[in-house]
């Protein structure tokens, strides 16, 4: 019996558009998202100290892009997963042909679309706050910044694969907030206490905050390359987390 | 049947275990183009692991499952497979025609748009968001992701549970025509009729295993003669001592038995239970048919 037949094509671009409308539909999950890292650094870089140097507003806004990115990262993909599953939406997607790597890529397309808007807002402010910086180092801590949604979007549906939607909203919000205070996102790591050093160092936060800060030049702890290693591991580990969950067994 | 139509789907000797329980032992089930197949037992009978099996959403713990010749995991095995699930959502911000626009796009070579929503009598729905149907809009929006591309298998899990008997009948006329064009359909259902409308073949399943493989006329003198309902005092396991009686058990406050010979057992009841009252006698159903083959209480088929 002839069984192989043509795969079509552009599933994977028609998957994204379909998921890119879905978000666009739930302002109920777009609106915070995209709002509340942007609120945070106005609130606690530049209202906070009354006039900010732009030194201390680019310290702070490598961390914060990083921030940007965990939030449509772990709720879209781990909240959201865990409720895509408990609808039986993910059961409708894997009894049809479509390849399990459109549905992962059409998120992630969404998740980094959502964190490029609050990147925007946080930009913005980071300028009018007087943050200067060449177009190369922009460009890198762009990329750097939309990148960080992959290591917490595979964390995250690793979770979602395996979690009830409540379980999942309850350990994204925990990894969503303390990744970012134990990574050195909000207030910078060697202003942490000893112990939270130490505990920062197993979050991918961390890692990427450092890198972001050697992107703008400012003061780092450890190297580059061994910052680099460590993403690169804990996104290796999340792919792993990721497709366990996925081939599991539907209970 | 005749046996020159070739399996499109087959597990070999397939055992799985579920939370430390085996729902399916050493199963051996075909499914066979042109054909339409109904699975019927009660709940925990394994029907919806054997629908599992072959959908490709759990793997077998032993022996083999085959989608038109490949592992029923791997995308290409599901690209001439179309599914209806009980359980399944749907996105709720999308329209129907935005669901069915992308469903179809999964397959080579899908029906056009607009025939799909006519099949499943979405037609004058396409804009509406899913999240805005009906129980019964929402099955029909499922049967058209199961039919939009065009299935040489289509599987249907309960698929008119939530549907009134109008669209029901709607559904099963497309369902027979699918077939009758030469698509192989596997039916799960709790609804007798529905089965006894549809199937050319029923696979009556108990624990794990098929307890019956036949054609539902089959079945049907298979449990030959009567059945006798009436009010008594006895229970079913002193019915079932009577002469001819195939099987007995409760039906509400009835006392109900199955027989090959209902003189014979009628005779018997009236001299044991002389209070006996309300006795009527008719001709076995499928239902009847297959309740005799489970021995059980035929509740936990309608369950």
């Amino acid at each position: 019996m002839t069984a192989l037949v043509a795969t079509p094509t552009g599933i994977w671009s028609r998957e994204a558009v379909a998921e890119l409308k879905r978000t666009s539909r739930l302002p109920q999950f777009l609106v915070p998202t995209v709002l509340t890292p942007a609120a945070f650094y106005g609130l606690f870089t530049l209202a906070v100290s009354k006039s900010p140097s732009p030194e201390y507003a680019l310290g702070t806004l490598a961390g914060y892009g990083v921030f940007a990115a965990t939030g449509p990262a772990l709720f879209g993909f781990g909240a959201g997963v865990a409720m895509e599953r408990e609808q039986g939406l993910i059961e409708l997607k894997r009894v049809s042909p479509m390849p399990a790597g459109a549905y992962v890529a059409a998120k992630l397309v969404a998740a980094v679309a959502t964190t490029a808007l609050a990147l925007t807002l946080i930009d913005a402010l980071a300028i009018v706050a007087g943050v200067r910086l060449s177009a190369a180092a922009w460009g890198a801590l762009t990329l750097l910044h939309l990148g960080s949604t992959i290591p917490f979007a595979l964390i995250g549906f690793g979770m979602g694969m395996r979690m009830s939607g409540k379980g999942a909203v309850a350990m994204a919000n925990a990894l969503f907030l303390g990744g970012s205070v134990l990574g050195g996102l909000w207030i910078p790591t060697l202003m942490l206490p000893g112990w939270m050093r130490t505990l920062g160092q197993v979050t991918p936060s961390y890692h990427l905050g450092q890198l972001a800060r050697g992107i703008v030049g400012i003061d780092t702890v450890g190297t580059t390359v061994g910052h680099a290693i460590a993403v690169a591991a804990m996104t290796a580990a999340g792919v792993a987390w990721s497709w366990t969950g996925w081939r599991r067994s539907p209970a | 049947m005749s046996g020159d139509l070739s399996d499109v789907a087959r597990l070999t000797c397939v055992s799985k275990r579920l939370g430390g329980r085996s729902v399916v032992a050493e199963l051996d089930l075909g499914i066979r183009a042109g054909e339409v197949t109904a699975l019927l037992g009660p709940n925990g009978a394994g029907k919806t692991t054997c629908v599992s099996l072959l959908t490709g959403r759990i793997a077998p713990d032993a022996g083999t499952a085959d989608l038109f010749g490949l592992d029923p995991r791997r995308p290409a095995a599901r690209r001439r497979l179309g599914v209806m699930l009980q359980s399944a959502g749907l996105p709720d911000v999308l329209t129907i025609t935005e669901l069915l626009t992308l469903q179809s796009g999964y397959y080579p070579d899908p029906l056009p748009l607009d025939e799909t929503l006519a099949l499943a009598g979405l037609t004058d729905l396409v804009d509406r968001r899913c999240a805005a149907l009906s129980g019964g809009q929402a099955r029909r929006v499922h049967y058209a992701l199961a039919i939009c591309g065009r299935p040489d298998l289509l599987v249907l899990d309960e698929p008119t549970a939530a549907m009134d008997r109008a669209s029901a009948r709607v559904l099963w006329g497309t369902v027979r025509a699918l077939a009758n064009d030469g698509a192989a359909v596997l039916l799960t259902s709790h609804d007798l009729a529905e089965a006894d409308a549809l199937a050319d073949r029923i696979v009556v399943m108990d624990t794990g295993r098929i307890v019956a493989d036949d054609t539902p006329a089959a079945l049907r003198a298979r449990a030959g003669g009567s059945v006798i309902r009436c009010r008594s005092r006895l229970t079913p396991e002193r019915a079932a001592s009577a002469p001819a009686v195939r099987n007995a058990d409760m039906e509400g406050a009835d006392l109900r038995i199955v027989t090959s010979d209902a003189t014979a057992t009628v005779r018997a009841l009236l001299d044991t239970d002389t209070a006996l009252a309300d006795l009527r006698v008719a001709d076995a159903t499928l239902e009847d048919a297959i309740a005799a083959l489970l021995s059980t209480q035929p509740e936990r088929l309608a369950a």
